[in-house]
């Protein structure tokens, strides 16, 4: 159980010393607790004996505020430190898995669902840093206060006393151990019944079209209302055990009460043992409550601990596909010149050839379309070239150097690249289009907004360039979101700039103006247009047709319309879509 | 991500409108509750009792060497102990006694004193010689040096007083321990009934909202609503509400103990409540706001965590990993800080309330030991003040932590009801038309509607289906075509013009009504988790195994049920990949069928097909069509072309109506889509 705690290790040696002390802080308020019976004990044996006279009773005051203040001055310091240091540890950790999964290859984020690894970064560290603050805590309180109240039991009051008023408590133990089983099993019942009822609910709301076309709404509320009611059962066979646990714990450490009460009062009668004793007899006798009510909860919490961190800690122990191999170099100036020599390349997890091969020399400086239908690799391309993936076979070189030996950093701060899904952070423009450089003054957002044709939308927003994206500010279009991902990439003053399909939501009297702009930004650079718009690409250098992973055709537009191939039936088939549309 | 944002918005603890819809859900519950908080008077009264117990079992058996003996000569009544052929009664059976005694406890000897001194303050030496005398200051008095024995008889009584406590006291705690579990049990069905009620109430009312409440709100966030925010409610009723009454009665049970115990000790100890009420309400202030600085970081942590997985491919093609690193440390640092400061108040907070506590130990001591001393109380009853301190501290912490719960479920239920405020904006007229043996004709007049405000996407639409007729729409995307469905079946209300169904308004129809006369088609099939028979008839009774047969073989879905494992009853994963798109829409013709319905329409999948199960969906279709009065969207041209009429619609405008051939001679935009259907590539 506690191996999975080993990532953990390096914080332990590092804060060692807050961990030591908070535990001597906390073994501090445990002894000054357990002085108290002491004090109680010779109060009343003095107060007994007529020993004690004002100044004494004055003293016994004063000892008890000291001891009150000792006791809050040291549980205040086992809070900041052991407590405080559980925060950092929080802290510590999920900056850990943070920079970890941002190292991960892009392909790991396909294969994980967010809400799994939003889970993993709340719960499970919550999780975790609940065993390694308040368990830890909970088990030095538990451990030192019954071995010591035991302890002064024996051997300042009375032994038979002891065993018979203990007597009951190592069944308080068991039972709360034992119900915490049985306990978790149902609580685990009730989860499951929940989360079928949320289920149900996501189901149905997400085919809310189909229950209300067949008018099913009545039949699915009586559907839900099953599950309903499958929570309220799960929920209240839980109670039963549950509702037991509570008061069975109160009855126990009760009984324990009424031992002490019957057979301590007798032994007292008997002078076997002092009204002192009785009282701190009592006393100490409160004090062990606690640690056995705790003990079923401080194995759960460990437990789960425990599984929490060998949960992060798979992720952890996660490699990033893609890292920069020992002989990368860095690149401080590109030409851009890029040569796909017999490039095949398989998605991890499949057995077809996204791309297979592939030859295509871009010389610096010119402009390449890439064309096709959905699926036939266009995008793969880029993913390649980005080195967001490594192809099985052949050589992708740029500027004659081979692209695995260029450090992955350096490679991608050549590339501007413009996604299909022009993913926005819930930011403000500006700082959306200021993404990828450090600093960027107004202007120069303002110039490559301008080159994506954006600007003007941008002033129509409440707050301009200040508008915040998302659910706080404005909802972007498709086209606008597609143009502001525009600008975000050329603000790099990238030598290699990628549109990955990204002029698709953008109107064609746009578009050619953006590819006006982009033609003068780009004229020394190299760029490649990734389209399934004819439009998009026809004044490429070349134009490249890729149909199941491979090319199909090659050459300029005019050449490819003559081929009468797939190029010519797509131009075709948009020039009469275009023809449609434009009727009103 | 939404809920994310939502925690930020956390309201006040308290809020009294709020606060009494809630407890109007539990108005039919108030015997069951009414039975918990009575329980719960007694249970506080059970919780009270231990330290009472203890003080009556030192003071009345105990400690009782300041109580008087009663001397006689002869026996008298039962119960009395006999020494040296005297009788000595702790309750005087009649006024007839010869003198008076009691015990004393010097330096752990007992003796029998032959006088009633009453406390005795100044301890006495034993003097043993002609006769044994107790002396004290001034005076002798005969007194008795008692062995083991003696003291067994004189403390008979007592011993048997202490059992009876015992006895008492176990009834107590197996009384408390029944009625806390009847109160737990009780208070847990009822609380889970309300919020059973609340979710049945809360999802019916969603159920039934028109479409376009569902195009404004995802589906995530109604899930959250139905499902968490409930669950918040929960703790409330169960954590909140009820261990509120326990907790006050504890406090006033307590107070009124005290009171009665020893008044002015009583009122001295409660010395320390200001103390204890400012502290507490000082630092209820900064707890709250910490707390509310943890959950403001917390909740900006998790949408930044989740904005940064899902925009992690465009981090990493930027390569800004190292940027966006540090703005999540910002964040993060920001969160370790109000954890800091939150850990900080409480690790002031509560060992404050040590520093009272014992406060309150010192005042007892200080005035309560001088009173013992000079014998005006009794010594249990200070030790039973020292318990009742501590167990006065306990509810007042309980009340501080529920401040949590509290505030969320405010929050939850402000939402919770905000939802069931928001009414559908489609609803029955108040008395609907019945709809009798329907024809199937139908009829759009000047039909003009806009999802958003002025944003037309049909615009004075209107043409008239006879019923037996066959008609499609065709057009490009975005033409308006499927508005024309969501119309029909009144998902959405037009803004001008009329639609019109057997010559009457479809909005003095009933929703039921419509919907169960018109079978739709919808181009996304959704599959249901369960089987495939269910998916088919969406597990309605009245649609037998038979039947679902019979029209999966007349849709061509038969051949590929029977090619499951489990055939009908092939289980169906959530948006099924049991079957292929073809397949699927297939399985959507067969659920249209099933009901049987007067008018059908179709909206056709745009979704790739492979070519064998393609002619199987046309042979289906075609079928389909020529049988009943049929509504088409087609986006394959060669499915519709026997059609009776075509209706061309471009920009939300009806633009050419006609047959097949009449279309295509007329050279217009029914000719262009067709040939762009028959340039299709490869």
């Amino acid at each position: 159980m506690l191996a999975n705690f080993k990532t953990l290790k390096y914080f332990f040696i590092e804060h060692k010393w807050a961990y030591i002390l908070g535990v001597v802080w906390l073994i501090f308020v445990d002894v000054l607790q357990l002085l108290l019976p002491e004090i109680l004990r010779t109060f009343t044996d003095d107060l007994q004996a007529n020993l004690i006279g004002r100044a004494e009773i004055f003293r016994y005051g004063i000892y008890m505020l000291i001891i009150g203040f000792l006791l809050a001055f040291f549980r205040f310091l086992w809070r900041i430190y052991i407590i405080g240091t559980s925060k950092k540890l929080e802290f510590e950790l999920r900056n850990k898995l943070f920079s970890h999964l941002l190292k991960l290859s892009t392909n790991y984020f396909n294969k994980s669902k967010t809400g799994d690894l939003m889970a993993h970064a709340t719960n499970d560290i919550n999780a975790v840093r609940m065993a390694l603050g308040p368990g830890i805590v909970m088990v030095v309180d538990a451990v030192f206060i019954t071995v010591i109240a035991t302890f002064m039991m024996f051997f300042t009051t009375d032994v038979r006393l002891t065993l018979l008023a203990l007597f009951p408590l190592p069944f308080l133990a068991f039972a709360s151990g034992r119900f915490g089983k049985t306990i978790n099993l149902r609580f685990r019942k009730v989860q499951e019944s929940f989360s079928s009822l949320t289920e149900t609910v996501q189901e149905n709301l997400s085919g809310i079209r189909v229950v209300k076309t067949f008018v099913q709404e009545e039949k699915e509320v009586e559907k839900f209302a099953a599950k309903n009611q499958n929570v309220f059962n799960k929920q209240m066979h839980l109670v039963k055990i549950f509702g037991v646990f509570q008061p069975l714990i109160m009855a126990i450490s009760s009984l324990s009460y009424l031992i002490v009460i019957v057979y301590g009062g007798t032994l007292v009668i008997n002078r076997d043992i002092s009204l002192g004793d009785f009282i701190a007899f009592n006393s100490y006798l409160a004090l062990l409550i606690w640690p056995m009510m705790a003990a079923g909860w401080v194995v759960n919490i460990l437990q789960r601990g425990s599984a929490s961190m060998a949960r992060i800690n798979t992720i952890l122990d996660v490699e990033p596909e893609i890292v920069d191999r020992e002989d990368a170099v860095t690149i401080e100036k590109l030409r851009g010149d890029i040569h796909f020599d017999n490039t095949s390349f398989k998605f991890p997890d499949t057995d077809e050839y996204a791309l297979k091969n592939f030859n295509l020399n871009i010389p610096a400086g010119s402009t390449i379309g890439v064309i096709g239908r959905t699926g036939s690799g266009k995008s793969t391309v880029a993913s390649l070239l980005l080195h967001l993936f490594e192809a099985q076979e052949g050589e992708i070189r740029i500027d004659g150097i081979p692209i695995e030996k260029i450090k992955i950093e350096s490679l991608r701060n050549h590339i501007g690249y413009v996604d299909q899904d022009s993913f926005l952070f819930s930011t403000t423009i500006a700082d959306n289009i200021a993404f990828g450089v450090d600093e960027a003054s107004q202007e120069e957002v303002e110039r490559v907004a301008k080159i994506a044709q954006v600007h003007e939308n941008i002033l129509d927003f409440p707050e301009g360039y200040k508008t915040f994206v998302g659910e706080r500010g404005v909802t972007l279009s498709g086209g606008q979101k597609q143009r502001i991902s525009i600008a975000r990439a050329l603000i790099k003053d990238p030598q290699i700039l990628i549109l990955d399909d990204s002029l698709s939501a953008v109107d064609t009297d746009t578009e050619e103006k953006i590819l006006g702009h982009l033609k003068k930004e780009m004229e020394s650079k190299t760029s490649i247009l990734i389209a399934h718009r004819i439009s998009t690409i026809k004044d490429c250098d070349k134009i490249v047709v890729l149909d199941a992973g491979e090319i199909l055709e090659e050459g300029t537009h005019e050449e490819l319309l003559k081929n009468k191939n797939l190029y010519f039936e797509l131009y075709e088939k948009q020039l009469l879509e275009e023809e449609i549309t434009k009727e009103d | 991500m939404s809920n994310y944002h939502e925690e930020e918005n956390l309201g006040k603890a308290y809020d009294s409108k709020l606060m009494g819809r809630l407890l109007s859900y539990a108005k039919p519950y108030w015997k069951i509750i009414a039975l918990c908080i009575v329980l719960l008077i007694f249970i506080a009264g059970v919780e009270l009792a231990r330290p009472y117990f203890i003080q009556v079992a030192i003071d009345e058996h105990i400690n009782v060497y300041d109580r008087p003996l009663y001397v006689y000569d002869e026996p008298v009544a039962e119960g009395g102990t006999e020494y040296n052929d005297r009788y000595f009664y702790t309750e005087k059976p009649d006024e007839l006694y010869d003198s008076m005694a009691q015990l004393v406890r010097i330096e752990g000897e007992v003796y029998l004193l032959q006088e009633f001194l009453g406390n005795v303050d100044v301890p006495g030496t034993f003097e043993s010689g002609n006769g044994d005398y107790l002396v004290f200051e001034d005076r002798q008095i005969p007194a008795n040096r008692l062995d083991d024995e003696g003291i067994q008889a004189f403390r008979a009584e007592d011993i048997n007083s202490l059992w009876r406590i015992g006895w008492i006291f176990l009834g107590l705690i197996i009384s408390a321990f029944i009625m806390n579990y009847i109160q737990v049990y009780a208070l847990n069905y009822a609380s889970n009934k309300i919020i059973y009620n609340i979710r049945q109430q809360l999802f019916s009312h969603v159920e039934y909202m028109s479409l376009s409440f569902f195009d404004k709100n995802p589906v995530g966030r109604l899930v959250t609503r139905i499902t968490n925010d409930t669950e918040t409610l929960h703790q409330m009723y169960t954590e909140v509400l009820v261990s509120f009454f326990k907790d006050i009665f504890i406090l006033i049970g307590v107070v009124i103990v005290m009171l009665t115990m020893s008044f002015r000790l009583a009122l001295l100890t409660f010395l320390v409540l200001p103390v204890l009420l400012l502290s507490s309400y000082l630092f209820r202030l900064k707890v709250r706001d910490a707390y509310r600085q943890v959950r403001l970081k917390l909740a900006r942590i998790n949408s930044s965590l989740s904005e940064n997985f899902t925009g992690m491919k465009t981090i990493q093609t930027f390569k800004r990993e190292a940027q966006q690193f540090n703005k999540f440390n910002k964040t993060n640092e920001e969160l370790l800080a109000a954890n800091k400061r939150e850990v900080f108040i409480f690790a002031i907070y509560r060992p404050s309330m040590e520093i009272i506590r014992s406060l309150g130990f010192a005042i007892i001591i200080w005035y309560g030991g001088g009173q013992v001393v000079q014998g005006n109380i009794q010594f249990g009853i200070l030790f039973a003040f020292i318990n009742y301190i501590k167990q006065f501290f306990q509810p007042i912490n309980n009340l501080t932590e529920k401040y949590n719960v509290l505030q969320s479920s405010m929050a939850s239920s402000e939402r919770i009801f905000k939802l069931l405020d928001t009414h559908s904006s489609i609803q029955d007229t108040e008395d609907p038309k019945p709809l009798k043996s329907f024809k199937g004709e139908i009829e759009f007049k000047n039909v003009w509607f806009a999802y958003n405000d002025d944003e037309w996407v049909l615009k004075d639409v209107s043409f008239k289906i006879s019923p037996g007729e066959s008609i499609a729409f065709v057009g490009a995307t975005g033409a308006g075509k499927s508005s024309i469905i969501n119309l029909m079946a009144r998902f959405y209300d037009i803004q001008e013009g009329e639609i019109l169904i057997d010559g009457v308004n479809i909005k003095d129809l009933s929703i039921t009504d419509l919907r169960e006369n018109i079978g739709i088609v919808l181009q996304d099939v959704f599959m249901f988790a369960g089987d495939i028979k269910g998916n088919i008839s969406l597990d309605n009774p009245n649609i037998s195994r038979e039947k679902i047969k019979e029209i999966a073989k007349y849709v061509n879905l038969h051949r590929f049920i029977e090619k499951l494992p489990n055939g009908y009853d092939e289980p169906v994963m959530e948006r099924g990949s049991t079957l292929s798109s073809g397949q699927k829409q297939l399985l959507a013709f067969a659920r249209a069928l099933a009901f049987n319905p007067a008018v059908l329409v179709l909206d056709e999948a745009t979704s790739n097909i492979d070519t064998e199960t393609e002619e199987l969906v046309q042979d289906a279709m075609q079928k389909i069509i020529k049988g009943k009065t049929t509504i088409a969207i087609a986006h394959r041209l060669s499915t519709i072309q026997s059609c009776d009429k075509i209706i061309v619609l471009h920009k939300g405008r009806i633009r050419e109506m006609g047959n097949h051939n009449q279309l295509l001679s007329e050279k217009g935009l029914y000719y262009n889509l067709y040939e762009l259907q028959y340039k299709d590539i490869r």
